[in-house]
This record gives C-alpha cells, structure tokens and sequence, in this order.
C-alpha cells in the first residue's frame, strides 16, 4: 500500500515513533548525542496525536455505516419486494398464505401486503392458492398448454385465473380471463379437466395472456379450509404440461 | 496498511453487518406504518369517505387494487370512528358475496359471506368501546339483527365483493353494491 508515501498520516507517525524508539535504544548504548538531528528525530512520544488513529477511524466507521445501510436497507427491499417467504401452505403445485393480510401475519408479509396495497380474502370469504409450475416442476409458460385435472376441496364457489409474474392480469385473446365452478363441464364422478392455453381449445378452456410466466390463482370461497376443517389432506387439481409451440 | 489495521476495519465491517441486520428489521417492521403506496391511501381516490364506493371492473390493465378476483364486483367503504360510530347496510340478491372490515394496515379483522350472515344481508355497526358504552345506554332498536363490531383501530375500511356469474348480472349487481350503506351515526 502507497500509506507510507502519504506525509503525515497517523500510522506513518505512530511508525516513526516506534522507530525513533528503538533507535533510541540504540543510541542511547552508541551515544546519541553524536548522530546528527533531523527534523524526523525531534518527534517524541508526546507528539503521537490522543487519537492515533483519527482519520483511520472515521474512514472504518464511513465504511461501516455505508455497509449497514446497503447490507439492511438492501436485504429488507429483497425481501418484501420478493413476496411471501412464511406462512406458506402448499398442497402438490398449490401454494395459500393463510395468515397474509390478516393481523397474526409474519412482519414480511405484512410489509409486503401493505406495499403493493393488496387486499387479501379474509377467513369467512375464501382463500386464494397460487401455482406457479407444473407438476414435473417447471415454471409455467404462456407457450404451453397446460392440464389442470382433478377436484377442488369443497367450496361453494371457486374461480380460476391467471397473472403474470407480478400478479397483473393479462389481456387475453378470448377477453375473459376467468372461469369459475358454474361455468364447468365435469365428468360422471365429479372430476374436471381445464386446459390453460393462450389460443382457444375445447371443452374447459381458461385463456391466458401471452406474456411473461403464468400464475394460477385459483380461489375458493365460503370453504370450510378457511373456518375448521383445516388444510391437511386436501386435494388439489393437479397441473400437467401438455404440447408447447 | 497494516495487518491490525486490517483486522479492524474487518471488525468495524463486521460491526456494520450486525447494524445493517438491525436496520433490516426495523425497515420491515416500519413498512406497513410509512409506506404511501398501501390500500388504504389506494382506496382515497375512488370517492369520499364513509359512504360505499363501487370499484371499476377489474380488468386486465385497468385493476383498482392489486389482486383482486376479475370475476367480482366490489364496493369499498373508507372511514374513522372519531366522528361517531359507522352502521353499514347491504342487501345483494341471488349471487356469493362477502364482506371483509380491514384496519389501516390492510388487516382482515373481520369476515363473513351470504350464507354465514345470518339474514343474507350486511346489517352492521362499527364502533370504539367508548361508543359502545354509550350506545349501551340508548341502543337502537333494531339491536338485535345488527352485528356490532367493537373495534381499537379508528381508521377502518369496508370491502363488499359480489359474484358476477355472467355479464347480464353485472348492471344489477353493481346497482345493488351502489345502494350499500355506510353512515355515521350521531351517538
């Protein structure tokens, strides 16, 4: 490092002084008063500044600080800028943050909810589950079709839509963005099969904008999840990938 | 530099990532106190308070709030309790709907739909305990069919959805949202 070219700085003095301390001991065996003064040997210890270290420390505590704020600042945007992180139940590919919205909400989800100024369904309304990849686990894209097969837990109604990854709805080419339980085609036993694409297809279609990767939303309302029986053992539509263009 | 110089400003940096982790949590748990951008302060532009508003459709490009489900039709009510107790009412005709009380935070405190309400109407009052007890002494006399919500918060919001099974139901739906009550009573 270059400090040592740099006049005046307080390592370089407490350097000095402990060098002119050990010549000095030296010295004193060889006879001091025999070397010639330079204006570097006058310096006693007294001349080292109270604080050795003065400028040192106020560039360490600059550092510090700056590393605080970045580091804290930094890490709580993350954070709630990339949603929900506790309070997460999920049933095969559907993901519902029971407690989001309400007062027993984890501190980031609270930021989170009042940030991007959501309105989450209370308890005696519904809940609302979230897929975002199919069941081999690959994200959703708009490019695929995709196969939502199965039941959902007991409801009087449910809806299914789709957002983009930031929970925009997309425009769609059908102009609906919805389908919903009374709208439904269901097979002798009770199961159905939705298909998500972009473009229309038979039967159950739930049209799905073109951009960016998909979310499901998928709520239920006025379901006994939200109010006893509880979320364990309930099954959910699975999400099979069909043909990609 | 020297290598103990290096080693303390290693330890001030170490110092600065403890602070930093305070300031993360502070940061968080301020959030929801300072932040502009929440439903609450959303809520302001679409019509005064203490009285029902009736959101836009929600459509893609055009939502009134974040999140919300395309498929309903939604009423907000916005109002505090300084000036009095607030009696809501609502009556919607053959369609789901819920109703959902929020506090200032964007909190659900309070939730039921049309089957859970008992009469299959909204019929409700809002008050602080300090109203309560007044209320006590003179209560109004359709007491008993009301839900009386006692409440700390004094900023409070109201939020009505209505199922809109198809387009044809969504002018009849949306008149009966417009009709929604949300008053201030004089105590």
């Amino acid at each position: 490092m270059a400090l040592v070219e740099i006049p005046h700085t307080p390592i370089r003095r407490l350097a000095g002084a402990l060098s002119r301390a050990r010549r000095t001991g030296k010295g004193e065996r060889r006879g001091e008063a025999a070397r010639p003064a330079s204006p570097r040997d006058n310096w006693r210890i007294d001349d080292v500044p109270r604080r050795p270290t003065g400028r040192l420390f106020l560039i360490n505590l600059l550092l510090a600080v700056i590393v605080a704020l970045v580091f804290g600042i930094g890490t709580a945007y993350l954070a709630v800028d990339r949603g929900r992180l506790f309070g997460e139940v999920r049933l095969g590919q559907w993901t519902a943050y029971p407690t989001a919205g309400t007062p027993d909400a984890d501190p980031y989800s609270a930021a989170t909810t009042a940030r991007t100024g959501q309105i989450p369904l209370g308890k005696g309304e519904g809940l609302a589950f979230f897929a975002d990849r199919d069941r081999s686990g690959n994200r959703l894209v708009p490019s695929c079709d995709y196969r939502l097969v199965g039941q959902t837990p007991p409801g009087r109604l449910w809806t299914l839509t789709s957002t983009d990854a930031h929970g925009h709805l997309m425009k769609t080419q059908a102009g609906r963005v919805a389908l919903d339980s009374r709208d439904i085609v269901r097979k002798p036993d009770g199961d159905f099969e939705i298909t998500v694409a972009a473009q229309a297809r038979p039967g159950n279609w739930l049209p799905v904008g073109t951009s960016g990767p998909l979310t499901l939303v998928l709520r239920l309302y006025d379901t006994p999840l939200t109010t006893g029986s509880g979320l364990a053992e309930i099954a959910m539509p699975e999400i099979f990938r069909g043909q990609c263009s | 530099m020297t290598r103990g110089g290096l080693i303390k400003t290693g330890l001030w940096l170490l110092g600065g990532l403890m602070l930093g982790g305070i300031i993360h949590i502070v940061a968080v748990i301020l959030v929801p106190d300072f932040t502009t951008d929440d439903a609450w302060t959303r809520l302001a532009s679409f019509g005064p308070d203490a009285q029902f508003n009736v959101l836009p459709a929600v459509e893609p490009g055009a939502e009134p709030l974040p999140m919300l489900d395309p498929t309903m039709a939604h009423a907000v009510c916005r109002f505090t309790l300084d000036d009095g107790p607030v009696r809501l009412d609502a009556t919607i005709p053959d369609t789901f709907w819920s109703f959902s009380l929020f506090n200032r935070r964007g909190e659900t405190t309070y939730s039921f739909n049309d089957r859970t309400s008992g009469e299959g109407k909204l019929a409700m009052l809002v008050l602080t305990s300090s109203q309560l007890s007044m209320l006590r002494e003179n209560p109004p006399e359709d007491l008993d069919s009301l839900i009386v919500i006692e409440t700390e918060d004094d900023h409070v919001f109201a939020l009505l959805r209505a199922f809109v099974p198809d387009k044809r139901r969504e002018k009849a739906i949306d008149a009966a949202l417009g009709r929604a009550k949300c008053a201030q009573e004089k105590v």
